[in-house]
């Protein structure tokens, strides 16, 4: 039988995510088939970075509609998209942030390690067949849309499939 | 033995060399021969593993400085 594994990220912060792709391109590299879900700000790395200001398009019904509830939206979806903007090269650490010049330290450290950055390893991740799943009730409550992701091919799944998924892996890490 | 492949990961650390192995390997044939060269202090260590998990036999492993060659039959 083949060897599988989940990965549920949680946190937004940088060296958890990092933690996160370092163990799922390792492990699909050797073989194991991973499955991440992404939750609450987990899903901040796959985000595409966006400016403050850019002008955000109308949720669609034929596109994001098939997975949040449109009808409940209020002010607050757009006010999240604008403050948690995410970008795996933008994640702030969860110690030593330094009001944002920890990551950038961090980033030449990794670069000066000939260590990838977020950004690659999603990408290799992604090329591995690691795949990636998004919660519902997290793209519904935050206003998120697929297309605004850095990889095709994330699937919006709910607590059963994360449950199957599990309940079939041979190691389950919660980051 | 010549290998029918090298891959050069001189210089990558962690899980890199493991993500250049995948990716070669997919594009081999069976019975292929690769030879990976690197100097990942655990290198030599992530290669077996890869090797053993995969169930790839071993051939060859040579130490030139830093540098290590490992020689398997896909």
């Amino acid at each position: 039988m083949n060897k599988k594994g989940t990965i549920l990220l949680l946190s937004g912060d940088l060296d958890k995510a990092l933690a996160a792709f370092i163990i799922a391109t390792g492990f699909a590299a050797l073989g194991v088939e991973m499955k991440m879900w992404f939750m609450i700000f987990g899903h901040n790395c796959l985000k595409k970075r966006k400016s403050f200001f850019a002008r955000r398009r109308k949720p669609d019904p034929a596109r994001e509609g098939l997975y949040r509830d449109l009808a409940t939206d209020n002010i607050l979806q757009p006010m999240v998209e604008m403050l948690n903007r995410g970008g795996a090269e933008h994640l702030p650490l969860s110690q030593l942030n330094l009001m944002g010049l920890g990551p950038m330290l961090f980033a030449k450290m990794l670069k000066k390690k000939n260590i990838q950055n977020l950004e690659e390893l999603i990408h290799s991740a992604d090329d591995l067949g690691v795949k990636f799943y998004i919660c519902q009730i997290c793209c519904d409550a935050l206003g998120l849309s697929v297309d605004d992701l850095i990889v095709p091919n994330v699937e919006i799944k709910g607590v059963s499939a994360y449950m199957k998924d599990t309940m079939d892996a041979h190691v389950n890490l919660v980051f | 033995m010549a290998a029918d492949r090298l891959v050069d990961v001189t210089g990558k650390v962690c899980p890199l060399p493991l993500i250049s192995l995948a990716k070669e390997v997919r594009t081999m044939q069976k019975g292929q021969m690769l030879s990976i060269v690197g100097d990942d202090p655990i290198f030599e260590e992530s290669v077996t593993d890869f090797c053993r998990e995969r169930g790839y036999e071993l051939f060859d492993t040579h130490r030139e400085g830093k540098k290590m060659t490992i020689v398997f039959q896909v």
